[in-house]
């Protein structure tokens, strides 16, 4: 073996590889953007804190101690972050179940309330009570809320002690049921993306898409095929998951069945028309891979299925918005876990409807043009 | 006349296919035949001009002339985690071929095309020749008037292309019109009954391939093919 002439020839080879892969511009800019994309998602993501949580404090108390409590709580800054920990707004005389009723309205995090006797209770050297709602449908945030508010009130006061109590507003949750809701509406928006994705790039690269269009079949009908397809396995996939994580997890599914469906079936069409947009603008299966990857992994971390939004910096949460998955996320929850109905979901669903629309408008006018 | 993307692909060309006859396009790379081929078969529209198949217009009456024609593509163009049996059923259901029908047709071409032990297989695991035998029979599940071919040789062992140009003929016997694209001169001499050749987007002659060996006074196509578009390589 000639060691010289095999370095030349696998020199040859690598110079080749390289002049492939930049030929297809198109592939080139996910490849070294998207390990950036990565870390940042992961990194903030995973590493941030929850801030900038809406709590609202309900103080009745008739004395001024209370005072220097919600002083500290409005200054608490976690670690590791500049931000304070808490956007507090203040009102008096307020019962605990309208209390609640803001919380599921997702108007606010979380709700403290001080009774009127705070201060006389306290005077005579008697531990006092306070209650504690948290929206522990997100229970991330909520857990950290509760940890947080007992380290607050352990510093204020030593002795006697200021207890919390924290009721269960939804039955009892854990981060799977929490998790469970996202991860249904990831799997759809990843599953159909990439299921339709390759079905039609990779019936462009072997032709046979071109064959079935010389039948008398319109565009219009292969892609409706193709959503119908998409539509039974996505929402099959869904039934399963959640009976799985009811029987494996115990998960709780407090919302109705119809409305999980509904969410899923508006998401579905536009992940469908997501996956037919994006196969008609790429060369071929590895392209559809690399940009479609850059589409649907960062909407796994930037839209609240691991950790909850709030936990993100504030330029994250922007991006979230602007990606439907976020949206999905939040009305599944809601219904799953918060068991509530049509009406809390209306906005999420408006949305969701105007991203699939229009994806699919674009994904049938770039499938006419481009297929 | 096809102006996509700024470059003038078939730049004003005339001409009549008549029924029952087997009409082939020959040219060098680049001479356009293919969007012709594209046009003819619905897959492009022309920027100007029109074009009739069976009658219908392209513009207006696309799936009319769809339900007309079969296409048997350069590609096999198969799907290959389906059987065979199942491939064609696709290709008959998409065409609304009445179940019974259909199922006499599938058994007839099969056997046909010496493929009906193979019917319940994936054509995945099918050679170069039988993936073409099958995609010959698919584009005639339907029975259509018009039958187009592009390049259907192009890659095949000589037995298999024998086979291909004999369906060819037994299909124009039953009075099918054949359209063909091809690069092999030998098969538009042998089989078709008018040849047009292309240069450069526009058609330089249109006679049977007889008339045109006596203009170029030469003994076979290539010869003349040569002599009206030149020896100069394209791209």
């Amino acid at each position: 073996m000639n060691l010289k002439r095999e370095l030349k020839n696998s020199w040859i080879i690598m110079i080749k590889e390289s002049r492939q892969l930049f030929r297809k511009k198109i592939l080139v800019v996910p490849l070294f953007v998207f390990p950036i994309v990565m870390i940042v998602f992961f990194g903030y993501g995973m590493g941030g804190t929850v801030n900038h949580v809406s709590l609202l404090v309900v103080n009745d108390d008739t004395g001024t101690l209370s005072n220097s409590l919600v002083n500290e709580i409005g200054i608490f800054i976690p670690k590791n972050s500049d931000v304070k920990m808490f956007d507090l707004t203040y009102t008096k005389d307020m019962a605990q179940s309208e209390a609640e009723a803001k919380i599921n309205a997702g108007e606010y995090k979380a709700v403290l309330l001080i009774p009127a006797d705070y201060s006389d209770t306290l005077a005579g050297n008697e531990a006092v009570t306070l209650t504690l709602l948290t929206d522990q449908s997100d229970t991330t945030s909520s857990g950290i809320i509760v940890e947080v508010m007992k380290q607050v009130l352990a510093k204020t006061r030593k002795s006697p002690s200021i207890q919390l109590e924290i009721p269960e507003i939804y039955g009892s949750l854990k981060y799977i049921d929490f998790l469970t809701p996202a991860v249904i509406a990831l799997t759809v928006f990843f599953g159909t993306v990439m299921s339709t994705g390759y079905a039609v790039a990779g019936e462009r690269e072997d032709g046979t898409i071109v064959r079935i269009l010389m039948t008398p079949i319109s565009r219009g009908a292969v892609i409706l095929g193709k959503t119908l397809h998409q539509l039974i396995l996505q929402l099959a996939r869904a039934v399963i998951l959640i009976v799985a994580a009811i029987i494996i997890f115990g998960v709780t599914m407090n919302g109705s069945w119809f409305l999980v469906a509904l969410i899923l079936v508006i998401f579905t069409f536009g992940a469908v028309g997501m996956g037919i947009a994006i196969s008609a603008k790429s060369e071929d299966m590895t392209s559809f891979q690399q940009i479609s990857m850059l589409f649907t992994l960062p909407s796994m971390f930037a839209t609240g299925v691991f950790f909850p939004l709030s936990s993100v910096p504030d330029w994250m949460r922007w991006i979230a918005y602007f990606i439907p998955l976020t949206y999905a996320n939040d009305a599944m929850r809601i219904v799953m876990v918060k068991g509530q109905g049509l009406e809390a979901i209306t906005g999420d669903l408006i949305i969701l409807s105007v991203f699939s629309v229009v994806i699919f408008a674009v994904a049938i006018n770039l499938f006419r043009r481009e297929a | 006349m096809s102006r996509r993307t700024k470059i003038t692909a078939v730049d004003n060309i005339s001409f009549d296919i008549y029924r029952g006859e087997i009409f082939g396009m020959i040219g060098p790379n680049g001479a356009g035949k293919s969007t012709t081929f594209a046009m003819m078969t619905t897959l492009i529209k022309p920027t100007s001009g029109s074009i009739k198949v069976a009658g219908f217009d392209i513009e207006n009456d696309a799936e009319k002339i769809r339900e007309k024609i079969g296409v048997v593509p350069q590609q096999h163009s198969l799907y290959s985690d389906l059987t065979a049996r199942e491939n064609l059923e696709l290709m008959g259901n998409l065409y609304d071929v009445p179940k019974k029908i259909m199922d006499e047709r599938i058994d007839y071409y099969l056997k046909l095309v010496n493929l009906e032990t193979h019917s319940e297989r994936y054509t995945g695991g099918f050679s170069g020749g039988m993936k073409q035998r099958l995609s010959v029979i698919s584009a005639v599940i339907h029975d259509p008037e018009i039958i187009f071919w592009d390049e259907p040789t192009t890659g095949l062992d000589p037995q298999t292309r024998q086979a291909i140009w004999k369906l060819a003929g037994k299909f124009n016997k039953e009075g099918k019109t054949l359209i063909f694209t091809t690069h092999y001169m030998e098969e538009a001499d042998k089989l078709c009954d008018r040849v047009a050749i292309m240069n450069s987007g526009k058609l330089v002659a249109l006679d049977t391939p007889e008339n045109l060996k006596k203009m170029s006074n030469s003994t076979n196509l290539e010869e003349v093919f040569i002599h009206l578009t030149g020896e100069e390589i394209r791209d």
